[in-house]
């Protein structure tokens, strides 16, 4: 279904690790993936699976170890400067502290204009004008809240202010990390709206990265399932929630809670902790939780293989589609 | 259930600060059997933290006013001296707030921190506290506890640090234990591990659990009841199946559809409440809901509801415009 599209984002062999000799971690540990313009691809995992890493290294902000990241067909992977800042135009970013990103010291309508001013794209009336156009595309007030200070806002409005700046150089793709963990219910649903709102507005394609299955789902078109540093799982997101073919995904579903009270405890509750990035096991990586596991995955280390059309399962013994 | 191990009248929790007198707390009452697990659900500054604090007796005293009773086993906690408060602290109720590691001194060892507790409390000697406080991390799920016993905070992960948590509040035994978010944080796997834990704990010592959470889902299958707050007071409390399938409170009915589902399929249209959640210092005098809600009347901006009796025994909502009484989750009146 996606393969005829153009991937705007294309990932090869990915891996970032962080120190050096026997004390060094494998954060991400060769991650590949294509993102289509136009779509959302969630990116779930728990937390120190690599999914904020690879997001970081997408944007060069820690350095990838090897691999190539290719945007728009050019490889960035290696540039550096004023090109690699030139290929952020087209790639921004939004975090997970919307007040941390924030400067509580600047005011609200230099904040959004800080791209244009650096890249001198606009200036004057002109750059009025796309600054209060951003402001209310977010929902918020150019001429109430304007003037005011970033330290003024809550976390939802912050997290708005940083999606109107980040749209300032109207870029092709946006990294979310975790951009609604931090907020109550009631506003993560209209920052999630939202995002659908500009993503259809701007036609721009989103990595949206979080550890919510719920969150992920709603918002992607295609989900990617992460372990201890790779990709286990990666398909459609109906097909992967319905009929998830690696046995993380399953029991990932299986501990997400369901605000239901005649929903079945599915009783899957997985043992265990991940172990150590510092000492991955040996062949599949989820091998030292997995209930299914066989001298087979500790020996061979199982690769992506395609399960049905778009959905690649990387375990030895996937479950087959129903 | 005659007996009622909590009962919570009329509480108010009023902090005066420089902006103004903030009702944190505006008029809570509630009560809570023995064995019961009670799900307490808010969006943040609901009130929600400050209520259990004050049923801890945790409240610092100076610049706040605490009103109305709270029993604990017929003894009352609003206006009583740390030095009573700290003979029911651990023995009878006892607290696991959200942040392991703030919740434990990280340069102390884990096994100190619940031996503590025993010591002081329960006056055993060294031998005997450390072979409790073995027990207890067996209890709770740590491998090789014994060895563990000398760990520090740091050396343990995020659920494993919480589990020391839970040990150190179980270490008395007590009658009632309040965990405010207690799986906020960490990892959907690590966080089912630790609601069953606490399930099969509550039913192993025989206590009474209050779980606090702003996730709907958390408290789906592991409470018998529910309140939900908003702005400091209860809108609807009732049984845990009334409340997701019979609610009749509006803002009940705003949250439920705000969160996603990992049932529906993707892109899914999240209904969404407009707005944000009320200034406690300058409340509006109606319904502290009107401004947010679509189904406000005039009547609802003009007078503050009263909770009033649903169909089924203990489901109470306050709301002039109420959903109806045989609404279902499927079916809605938007």
């Amino acid at each position: 279904m996606s393969d005829h599209r153009t991937p705007l984002l294309k990932v090869r062999d990915l891996t970032v690790t962080f120190g050096k000799g026997t004390r060094s971690v494998s954060a991400v540990a060769g991650v590949s993936f294509d993102v289509y313009e136009g779509e959302t691809l969630g990116l779930v995992g728990e937390s120190g699976c690599g999914k904020s890493t690879t997001g970081k290294a997408l944007m060069k902000i820690v350095a990838p170890t090897s691999g190539s990241i290719e945007l728009n067909g050019v490889d960035i992977t290696h540039q550096r400067g004023r090109a690699l800042r030139h290929a952020r135009t087209h790639m921004q970013m939004i975090f997970q502290d919307p007040i941390s990103s924030l400067n509580p010291r600047r005011r609200v309508r230099s904040i959004v204009a800080e791209p244009l001013d650096a890249w001198k794209t606009a200036s004057g009336a002109e750059r009025d004008r796309i600054v209060n156009d951003l402001l209310n595309k977010v929902g918020i007030d150019p001429e109430v809240y304007g003037n005011r200070y970033a330290r003024q806002f809550s976390g939802g409005q912050c997290q708005r202010i940083s999606i109107a700046r980040s749209l300032a150089m109207r870029p092709q793709m946006l990294i979310c990390d975790e951009v609604v963990s931090a907020l109550d219910v009631s506003v993560q649903a209209q920052i999630l709206n939202l995002l659908e709102d500009l993503k259809a507005e701007y036609g721009l394609t989103l990595l949206f990265i979080a550890h919510d299955l719920a969150v992920v789902k709603n918002i992607s078109d295609r989900v990617a399932v992460m372990y201890l540093g790779k990709i286990c799982e990666i398909g459609p997101s109906d097909t992967l929630y319905e009929t998830p073919g690696h046995p993380y995904t399953q029991f990932l579903l299986g501990a997400a809670l369901e605000a239901d009270p005649d929903s079945v405890d599915a009783g899957t509750v997985l043992e265990g902790e991940p172990p150590s990035p510092h000492d991955p096991p040996s062949g599949c990586r989820f091998r030292t939780r997995c209930p299914f596991a066989t001298e087979r995955c500790a020996a061979e280390e199982p690769q992506l293989r395609e399960v049905a059309v778009g959905h690649q399962v990387a375990c030895h013994y996937p479950f087959a589609a129903a | 259930m005659t007996d009622r191990l909590l009962v919570v009248e009329n509480l108010r929790t009023t902090f005066r600060t420089v902006s103004g007198v903030i009702p944190a707390v505006g008029g809570v009452s509630f009560d809570l059997g023995a064995n019961e697990t009670l799900g307490i659900v808010g969006e943040s500054g609901s009130g929600k933290t400050v209520l259990a604090r004050t049923i801890m007796g945790l409240q610092p005293r100076t610049n706040i006013e605490v009103s109305g009773s709270v029993l604990l086993n017929g003894q009352q906690v609003v206006g009583a001296s740390e030095r009573v408060m700290r003979e029911m602290w651990a023995t009878q109720v006892a607290m696991v707030f959200q942040d392991p590691m703030t919740s434990l001194n990280p340069v102390m060892r884990i096994g100190r921190q619940i031996d503590e507790t025993l010591r002081v409390r329960l006056g055993m000697d060294r031998r005997a506290a450390r072979a409790r406080a073995i027990e207890l991390l067996n209890m709770v799920g740590i491998p090789s506890a014994e060895a563990r016993y000398r760990a520090f905070p740091t050396e343990l992960s995020g659920g494993m640090r919480q589990r020391v948590v839970i040990a150190t509040a179980l270490a008395c035994s007590p009658k009632l234990l309040i965990a405010d978010e207690p799986t906020t944080g960490l990892d959907v796997t690590i966080q089912s591990q630790i609601l069953n834990l606490l399930d099969s704990l509550k039913q192993q010592l025989d206590m009474s659990v209050i779980l606090i959470t702003h996730d709907l889902g958390v408290v789906a299958t592991r409470t018998s009841r529910i309140i939900v707050m908003y702005a400091g007071q209860i809108v609807e409390m009732g049984a845990t199946r009334d409340i997701f399938h019979h609610h009749r409170m509006r803002y009940t009915r705003a949250l439920l559809d705000s969160s996603p589902k990992v049932a529906n399929p993707s892109h899914t249209r999240l209904a969404v409440i407009p707005g944000r959640p009320p200034n406690l210092s300058t409340l509006p005098p109606g319904c502290h809901f009107a401004p947010r809600c679509a189904f406000a009347t005039e009547q609802c901006h003009r007078e503050r509801p009263t909770l009033q009796a649903a169909d089924s025994p203990g489901h109470v909502f306050a709301c002039w415009n109420p959903l109806a009484a045989s609404t279902n989750e499927g079916d809605s009146t938007r």
